[in-house]
This record gives C-alpha cells, structure tokens and sequence, in this order.
C-alpha cells in the first residue's frame, strides 16, 4: 500500500504488449447502441448528445494506455450546449442570410447578394478548419489517464486562417502540394495541443508521401487512357461485327467506370494509409513517441467491414461504425519510450465549457 | 449498521499520475475517510462524490470540484459504505429516475405531441399573425417580384373593380398582373393578389379572369395564405441542410403547396361569389379545360396545376354550377378586359421576368 514506488514506467517498441490495448467486445457494446437508438428516436434526436457520451465512456474505459484505462469525462450536457451554441451563433444568420441574398438577387442587388454569398462561404471556409480543430482540443481536454488530462490554451482562432491559406497554396500547383498542407496542418493543430503539462510536438513531412500521391495524381490519366483505349477497340470490333456488338461496347463503359473508381479508391486509401502512419509516426509527448501501424490491407478490410455490415444489416449496422472504427484506432496505436508520472501533473489549460457543437454541425471526424 | 467499516481501494488525487493505495475507510458519524499508511487521511464529503463509471471489475467516482480526482473500487465494498456511495448513473439523469423503459415511453408520447403540434402549428398558428405582420410580409414579397409587376392606370382601375366586385366589403384585395410568362396566380400574405401575365394573355374571356381572382380572393378571406406560408416555411427550416440553393425562395412564392380542403374551399368561395356578382361559372370551367388539355401535351410548366390536383373535377364542379335560366353579365366589359391584357406591354417601366 502507498505510493507508486518511483513512478517510472518504460515502453519499449519490442515490448510484447503494445503500450495501448483494446478489450471492449461488440456484445457489451450492442446494449448501449441499442438503447441509444431507441432513446435518439423517442427524442426526435436530442438524446444523440448522450447517445455519444455514452459510447465514448464505454470505448474510453475499453482503451487501455500501459497499464491504465482511458476515461471520457465529457457530458452530453455540454455537446448539447455546444450544438445550441453554434445554431444560435452560425444557423440562424445563415438561414437569414440566404433568404436576404436571394430576395437581394430577385431585386436586383446582384453585386451585393454575390458579395454577402461569397463573405458567407468564406465564413464557412474559415469555421471549418476552426471546428476541427477545437473538437481535437475538446476531445483531449475530456480524455483522462491517471487522472490527468489534455487541452490547451490555444482557442484556435489562428489556426482557422491557417488553415485557410495553406488549404488554398496546397490547390495552388495543381494540387501537388496536398500533402504538404496535409501534413503541415497536422503539425499546426497537434503542435497547439497539450497532454498533462507537456506539450505534443508533431513534425510530419510530406516528402514520403509523394510517391503514393503521385501515384493518385496520375492515376486518373494512365486510367482514362487505358479505358479510351478499350473502348476505342471495342467500337472498332463493334463496327465490324455489326450491332449485337453495341451492348458489349456499353458495358465495357461501365465496366470502365467501376474499375477506375475502385483503382482510385484503393490507390487513396493507399495514400491515407501512408498519410496517417506519417503523421501520427510524428507525433512525440514528451519522451514517448507514437506509431500508427495499419497498412493500407487493414485501411480496406476496414471500410469494406462497414459497407458489409451496413448492407448486411439494412443500415442498423452504422450504429455500431463508432465502435468499429475506434477499435481500428486503439489497436494500431503504438508507443514507445518514458513516462516519468511523478512529472506529470495536471494540464493547467483552461477547460472549454461546451463540446464540439461547431464540428457537429459540420459532420466531419476529429482526428 | 453505523458501525466502522473499510474497503481497500486506489486513487489519483487528480495533481500527479501517480496512483495512491489505501483504505477507504467509515468512521464516527458516517464520514468517509481515505487512510493512506504515510499521510494523514483525506475527509471525502460522501455527498461530494459523483459516480463515474463502471469498468470491468471496478466502479470509479469522481469528486466535485476536484478535476481528474478519481477513486477505483474493485468489487464489492461493506454494506456500510455502499449506502454512502451515489449510485450509478447510466442514461443520463432524468432516465435513470424512470428506468429505461417508462423514461423511452415517456419521451415518445411527448415527442409525438410536439410533433403533432408542429405538423399542425400552420393551421392555427397562421389565423393568430397580426395582419400587419401580414401586410408587411406580402410587401416584402411583391418586393421580391423587383419591378416586374406591370402597371397602367386603367388596368389597376379594372383590376381593382373586379376585385371590388367579387370581394364587395372589407378592405379591399389589392391585385397585380406580375410580368411572369407562365400560367400562375398567387395569393400573399396582407390581401395582395398577383395574377401572372401568362395566364392574363391565356384567358380567353373576363369571366375565367374573374373565376381564378375569386379563387384566389377565397385563399385571403378563408386565411389560407398564412397556414400555408407557415407550413412551406417549416418544411425549408427542416430541409435547410438539404437544399438553400438559390431559386428556392422565387419558386416558393410562385409554388405554393394549399391542402386540397383549402382549394376545394376557395373554388366554392369563387362560385358563390360569383354567382352573388352574377358572373358565369362557365368561365372556370372553361379555363380548367384548357390547362387539363394542356397539361397533356406541356409537362412540367403547370405550376398552377400541379398544385391544384384534380383539374377534371374542379371543372365539372364549375360546369354544374352553371345554372340554366339565370342570366349573366360578362365579369368586365370589353375595354376594361383589353385594359388589363395591355398592362405589361404598355408600361414602359416594367422588367423582364429573370433572375439578372
């Protein structure tokens, strides 16, 4: 009994447990969903700010992080709060706002109505990237491990505009230089954030990402070449053969188009794989690092494990993605080095007192 | 039953990650106390925790006002401090109080109230808006209509005796002919009437001028307008995230969806009135035939129509009363029809209908 002798703990990456860990089941969380469903019906929806806290209590407690569980101290309370917020601050001018453009636009204001539509989605250019953002903050902010919590001081503000011109250079080059705003605006949201009193040091660079991009980026083009070629070949034979040969002409198009989605969807996931190995790869808090360990395999067997389940289950599958994809996270998360617990105190930021109404409204992940 | 009692447990003190391990312990007077062998002991007011959750082979509280405080109890603890621990919270308060079932009926019968009190909300909501709010909002309509809304001196006059005719008594509906080439009428809110030019150049006698006016009259006076703005209005607030794409809001005031009681309503409220201004019904027979042969051939530009379902009927409801024996007057006399087919062609000032 008493105190942790020394308060020293080790994480090597050849440990033989992972430094995180998972032992939630989908039976235990079935009755949850279940009853979320149900409470989110009867509420015509306002349960659904509980219905989440209650499935991140579950899958917090389920996580564990050396040799203690995760827990969400977030209410429902305050993601209804922060829900109420963002409709009085941001939906109601806006659903004005676009009444009084269109009536502008029907009286002939036309220059005016373009600029109060462009002022509008410029707003929500800028909104979007702080939404991000400061559901991040607010998530690491009710995340506990030994009693100790994340956050930060920044509000983000900053970041919003950040955000917005590195979005736009990124487009700039035609496109090439996605995955360096990618990676950057990885570095600025995490760099901003803390855990305990350290702060997160994230230093992700795009140039191994390049490879798979350009793969992305020329894709489309080696594709609509190969497919042209085809159905080029295809009409000639059809010429020939005369017209029973037009409906393998059709359908060597629709073949065509389903190959050059899937081939460019995998070849994204692909990418995404490499793009969150990077980034979480260098992501570093005080003397541990992190590592993401999902290859582009696990990337697909996980979204085709959803589109299954959701098919397969008329649609109620969905109600279990959260679980799913939080259990994709806590298993290929790895880490590896130091924790000197008697160092580390409790985060001194300041709490935000409402959720991430903002992201919400968006309907965007946080991560 | 109030004797001392004692449980071993862990705890963080919410400052460090470090865990402590002790004892929680009952003493004299039901206080709770965390013993701990090389410190003094933390009083714990037992109405300051707050239960956290529950996790395989543990329950975790917190303490309030003590951010990241949290004492891990394996298993179960003495009798004697069990009753001093909250209970576990596990839907959220108020469901918890009524257990899972009671609480999911209870929210189901008030959300189908409040449902059923939107839903209907228009039908009562919109005879309370005071008819200046009224007045105001159809002035913001016509507004919308830009400068497209044709006037002359002797079609407003001609329109305005129709008006006085078909509506005699209370104030009066103000009608315009708006420069739209499509067949359309619209009542707004505030009495306002806009008869579109296509129809007015569609008609082929006063008399089925007469019938849509009265028709339309009949949408004011049974106070029609406002139900249906208010229902239209709670359909784009639900829809908004779906659509506020631009054009929404000009076809709204053209397209207006009335329940087909109200229509009904307002074709006996034409024919009434225009029997009472001995003007033939054949009129509205007349031009319900035309749109229905139309529609046929003409898809898709029947606004009128799609709203007003069942166009056979309403003509045969307009032919029957048409009663043999009963003389007529035409609705407006040769001149004043000529007056009010002229309008949009004859003053200068008017624009073209489109959105530039």
């Amino acid at each position: 009994m008493g105190n942790e002798p020394g308060g020293f703990m080790e994480y090597r990456e050849d440990d033989a447990e992972s430094a995180f860990g998972f032992d939630g089941t989908w039976r235990e969380f079935a009755p949850i969903a279940f009853t979320n469903l149900l409470l989110t019906i009867v509420t015509l929806g306002i349960y659904r700010f509980w219905a989440t806290t209650r499935a991140r209590q579950y899958l917090w407690s389920r996580t564990r992080f050396v040799d203690e569980r995760l827990e969400w101290a977030g209410t429902g309370l305050e993601l209804f709060i922060g829900f109420l917020l963002v409709m009085l601050l941001f939906g109601i001018p806006y659903f004005i706002l676009s009444f009084v453009t269109e009536s502008l636009m029907l009286r002939g204001q036309t220059a005016l109505a373009i600029a109060l539509t462009l002022g509008c989605l410029l707003a929500i250019y800028y909104l979007f990237g702080l939404a991000r953002y400061r559901a991040l903050r607010y998530r690491l902010s009710r995340t506990h491990w030994r009693g100790i919590r994340g956050g930060s001081d920044d509000p983000g503000f900053g970041y919003g505009l950040t955000y917005m011109w590195k979005t736009v250079v990124g487009w700039l080059p035609f496109g090439l230089a996605v995955p360096w705003s990618m990676t950057s605006l990885w570095n600025d949201r995490w760099n901003r954030l803390s855990f305990g009193p350290f702060a997160f040091e994230a230093e992700a660079a795009p140039s191994g990402l390049m490879g798979r991009y350009l793969l992305f980026y020329l894709a489309p083009i080696v594709l609509f070449v190969l497919i042209g070629a085809i159905g080029v070949a295809a009409i000639r034979s059809g010429a020939q053969t005369g017209g029973a040969a037009a409906a393998g002409v059709a359908l060597t198009v629709v073949a065509g188009i389903l190959v050059f989605y899937v081939v460019l969807g995998v070849i994204a996931l692909a990418y995404y794989a490499k793009f969150f190995r990077e980034a979480v790869g260098s992501l570093r808090w005080r003397n541990l690092e992190f590592a993401f360990d999902a290859s582009t395999k696990d990337w697909l067997v996980l979204f085709l494990g959803d589109i299954a389940l959701v098919v397969c289950t008329l649609g109620v599958g969905i109600i279990f993605l959260t679980y799913r994809h939080w259990k994709f996270f806590a298993t290929h998360m790895q880490a590896s080095g130091e924790i000197l617990l008697d160092e580390l105190t409790q985060s001194q930021t300041k709490m935000a007192s409402q959720g991430e109404g903002l992201l919400d409204a968006f309907d965007i992940g946080a991560i | 039953m109030t004797g001392p009692a004692e449980v071993p447990v862990s705890w963080y003190d919410g400052r460090s990650a470090l865990r402590h391990d002790g004892l929680l312990c009952r003493e004299a007077g039901g206080r709770l106390v965390l013993r701990h062998p090389h410190a003094e002991g933390i009083e714990l007011g037992a109405e300051e925790l707050v239960f956290r959750e529950e996790r395989p082979g543990e329950r975790v509280y917190g303490l309030q006002g003590t951010t990241g405080f949290r004492l891990l109890l394996k298993g179960e603890a003495p009798s004697e401090i069990e009753a001093l621990l909250p209970r576990p919270a596990r839907y959220g308060r108020w469901i918890d109080r009524f257990g899972l079932v009671r609480a999911a009926l209870g929210f189901a019968v008030v959300s189908a109230a409040l449902t059923a009190v939107a839903l209907t909300a228009p039908s009562w909501l919109g005879p309370l808006i005071p008819p200046s709010w009224e007045r105001r909002m159809g002035e913001a309509m016509v507004g919308d209509f830009g400068h497209r809304i044709c006037h002359t001196r002797a079609g407003d006059a001609a329109l305005a005796r129709l008006a006085a005719k078909l509506d005699p008594g209370g104030e009066p509906i103000r009608v315009g002919v708006a420069n739209v080439p499509i067949v359309n009428a619209v009542a707004l809110p505030g009495g306002q009437v806009l008869l579109f030019n296509g129809l007015v150049q569609g008609a082929q006698d006063p008399d089925e001028i007469a019938a849509v006016l009265a028709h339309e009259i009949g949408h004011v006076r049974k106070r029609h307008v406002m139900t249906a703005r208010l229902r239209q209005f709670g359909v784009s607030v639900l829809t908004a995230g779906a659509g506020t794409g631009l054009g929404n809001q000009a076809f709204g005031i053209a397209q207006l969806g009335y329940s087909r009681e109200a229509e009904s309503e307002a074709d006996a409220f034409a024919r009434a009135r225009m029997a009472q201004a001995s003007i033939s019904p054949e009129g509205g027979a007349r031009f319900f035939e035309r749109e229905r042969k139309k529609s046929g051939d003409e898809p898709g530009w029947a606004s009128w129509l799609q709203s007003h379902p069942a166009s056979l009927d309403r003509e045969k409801a307009f032919h029957a009363a048409a009663k043999k024996g009963v003389a007529h007057t035409p609705a407006l006399n040769g001149r004043e029809f000529a007056a009010i087919r002229g309008m949009c062609r004859e003053d200068k000032t008017v624009k073209e209908f489109g959105l530039f």
